[in-house]
């Protein structure tokens, strides 16, 4: 099982984002939950959206996780939000930040020490360039893409084009260009 | 003619899609509806499924639940295949109106998602909603994830349209635990699905011009006891309907379905019995709590009415203690499932101790390791022989412990 | 004529008021009232009934037309053809549907359904009125033959 962990803000993507990781992973023959805890929460607000993956179908339906990625696609969350809680000695922490990682690091207690499981990529600014709008799910995506392992990027790129078949051609192709650099990014 | 709305082998659905998927595919005729979260997907989906041609129905927006039922009553009054969806609050304003829908038995299929119920406001999920509805003469199925969403959604159809049954049907699924939740779906092709489903044969259509009907007639108590016993007997008597068709839905899936489940049970001392998403996190812990030595294992009630009272002694027989969870405000009683969990094994030979666990209430989480917990203490009572906490306890709570109502060993 | 148009089966079907109202229904067992207390009107196909005149339908036992309410009544209107003018307007505005009129002419009462409401008399425009209340026990002749002469206009 492996169990991921989105910090966000309404808004910004994070449970199409993990729904779309999702798509994609099941198209690999695995099982996947994908949910946020959301309603009456206004655009802005932190959210968390939620990932599980699975061998075998995933009958564990609490929102409360040891996460083995914890992927941060606010910039601001990582100081304000608990990112570090419930983790795991081998949780890996991919956040978007426009910092160097040791700068960032020096900024967040909880993550000192985490140095070889903490990589920074700034989805916010590729997301301007790219899809030309703030919008850090997909560069997230292929940040873990590159840090998991779980697929190739080729992969990942083509699948991702089925779940978003239904926006124009035009924001596609800005969406695999946001996805391929923060692939090529995430340091 | 509809365009054919493509589907895939398998999916990654939320449990409101699945719902609409399945209203979609059992071509539903009309949808009246007052959307609310966490339902509104299910209606939305439906009414774009019209607008785009996928579906020849009608979606009626209306001015409340109350008005979406009654608009409901009315076409499925016409002989109609009729679905709708709510939630929580709108689940409440409707309460007066399933109780007409079910004393026609007119064949209405409403998916509740299930949501705690003000003050103070809330949307996220608990039984509340599902508890109110559980006296007003409906069919209830309790759906655990999207895939079960889903399938209950066609088998619905199925049993409360049965000429044996005519009974509105409910199929609950937890308030974003499932609705928002997406999961791997494994939906049937549109073609399997509607030939299962079938059509709609129905029964004193007010649209039979060559037998006129009076619908909604006034009786004292001259004839309205009489009226309720049949009902009532009506709700028992759809057993055999709902075995059959969870049946034949397995052929077709391979997915099998029972009234009652029950998950590693054969040998359990202790277990934990539930409804909704629940369940399947207790059956995480449960294996747990195997591998921990304690022989744990999960019921879980898929057919909430009719109660399967029979089927409960039955696979409970053997079980020494165990925990019955609530996930409702139980309000100055023990929780209603509680007592009816108690209700069927005060007349076992058995008698177990049976415990309460009031939980999760607008949307608490509750984790493995809160579920194991809960075994431990089953485990405890087992091995004392009596009932070693306060009988209802609260689960996943801030501020000092909250337990109510003792056993007398005396 | 008189006599004959007070007929208490005038355009009666076979099984018109056959029932009382209270106590004169078979109280029938849970396993035997209808599902979702749906009561059809008629027996047999009705497709045509929209083209039928009341005594030519062929009424069910759940319709009210085969029940009677006519103990209810302590007084009873009695009409007088010889006034009427054929207005409708007693048609139009019995609460029991219990004027019994063809091809807008007025023929008399259905005294299995008339409760003796009175309303028919209340709206009747003619001078003197067309219908008039008797005691329910009154010959239907003599109350025709005791009919009052019209009254004269009072000078202003």
């Amino acid at each position: 099982m492996t169990e991921i962990r989105w910090h966000s803000r309404a808004g910004q993507g994070a449970v199409s984002g993990a729904k779309g990781l999702g798509d994609v992973v099941a198209t690999t023959g695995k099982e996947v939950q994908a949910f946020a805890l959301y309603g009456s929460a206004k655009r802005g607000a932190a959210l968390r959206a939620y990932n599980r993956i699975s061998d075998e179908q995933i009958f564990n339906h609490a929102k409360f996780m040891n996460p083995d990625y914890v992927l941060v696609i606010d910039p601001a969350l990582a100081f304000s939000d608990n990112i570090e809680v419930n983790e795991k000695p081998e949780t890996k922490y991919i956040i978007t930040t426009h910092l160097s990682k040791a700068d960032l690091i020096a900024g967040i207690p909880a993550l000192h020490g985490k140095e070889d499981r903490v990589y920074v990529v700034d989805c916010v600014q590729i997301s301007l360039d790219t899809i030309k709008r703030s919008m850090p799910n997909s560069p997230m995506l292929g940040a873990f893409v590159k840090i998991s392992g779980m697929f190739e990027l080729d992969y990942f790129l083509e699948n991702m084009k089925r779940v978003l078949k239904k926006f124009p051609q035009k924001i596609i192709d800005a969406n695999m260009e946001a996805i391929t650099r923060a692939y090529n990014e995430v340091n | 003619m509809a365009v054919e709305f493509e589907v895939n082998k398998r999916e990654v659905w939320d449990g409101n899609y699945a719902a609409s998927q399945a209203l979609r595919q059992a071509d539903v005729d009309v949808v009246v509806a007052y959307p609310i979260t966490p339902s509104t997907p299910i209606v939305e989906n439906y009414g774009s499924y019209v607008g785009n041609g996928y579906i020849d129905g009608e979606f009626i927006m209306v001015e409340s639940e109350h008005a979406a039922m009654s608009g409901c009553i009315g076409a499925s009054a016409s002989g109609g295949r009729v679905a709708t969806a709510t939630s929580s609050q709108g689940f409440a304003l409707m309460v007066e109106v399933l109780y007409q829908a079910s004393g026609m038995r007119l064949p209405i299929i409403l998916n509740v998602v299930n949501r705690a119920l003000a003050a103070p406001l809330n949307v996220r999920g608990d039984h509340a909603d599902m508890y109110l509805g559980r006296d007003s003469g409906w069919i209830q199925f309790a759906a655990f994830n999207a895939q079960e969403a889903y399938d209950l959604a066609l088998m619905a159809f199925r049993v409360a349209e049965h000429h044996d049954v005519r009974l509105p049907t409910m199929i609950h699924q937890d308030g974003f635990i499932t609705s928002h939740t997406a999961q791997n779906v494994y939906p049937l092709s549109n073609e399997v699905a509607a030939k299962f489903v079938g059509v709609i044969d129905p029964i004193d259509d007010m649209l039979d011009f060559s037998k006129p009907v009076t619908y909604g007639a006034q009786t004292e108590e001259d004839w309205h006891f009489e009226h309720k016993a049949k009902q009532h007997k009506a709700i028992i008597d759809s057993v055999p309907v709902i075995d059959a068709i969870f049946a034949e839905f397995k052929e077709l899936s391979g997915r099998e379905y029972k009234r009652i489940e029950s998950y590693d049970m054969e040998d359990a001392d202790v277990c934990v019995i539930g409804l909704g998403t629940t369940v399947e996190s207790a059956r995480v812990a449960a294996k747990e709590m195997r591998a921990e030595g304690v022989k744990a294992g999960v019921v879980a009630i898929r057919c909430f009415r009719p109660f399967p009272y029979e089927e409960l002694r039955t696979v409970l027989e053997n079980c020494k203690s165990i925990a019955v969870t609530d996930r409702s405000s139980p309000g100055g009683a023990m929780g209603a499932f509680y007592n009816e969990v108690a209700a069927a094994m005060m007349t076992s030979q058995s008698r177990p101790l049976v415990t309460n666990y009031i939980y999760g209430l607008g949307g608490r989480d509750i984790s493995i390791e809160n579920l194991k917990e809960i075994f431990k203490e089953q485990q405890a009572n087992a091995d004392a022989g009596y009932i070693t906490t306060d009988i209802q306890q609260f689960t996943n709570l801030r501020g000092p412990k909250l337990s109510f109502f003792k056993t007398d060993r005396s | 004529m008189a006599v004959e148009q007070q007929d208490l089966k005038l355009k009666a079907n076979a099984n018109r008021g056959l029932s009382q109202l209270e106590g004169g229904f078979d109280l029938l067992g849970w396993d035997e009232v209808t599902q979702g207390s749906v009561l059809p009107s008629f027996d047999g196909d009705a497709s045509n009934v929209a083209f039928q005149k009341a005594e030519e339908r062929s009424y069910s036992g759940y319709n009210s037309y085969t029940a009677t309410v006519a103990s209810w009544r302590v007084l009873k209107p009695v009409f007088n053809i010889d006034v009427c003018i054929d207005c409708q307007n007693c048609w139009v505005w019995c609460p029991d549907s219990s004027i019994l009129s063809r091809d807008k002419q007025m023929l008399g009462i259905d005294y299995d359904h008339c409760k003796g409401c009175e309303i028919c008399v209340e709206v009747c425009p003619t001078n003197p009125k067309s219908l008039l209340m008797f005691s329910e026990y009154a010959d239907v002749g003599e109350a025709l033959a005791s009919w009052p002469e019209k009254k004269k206009k009072e000078k202003k």
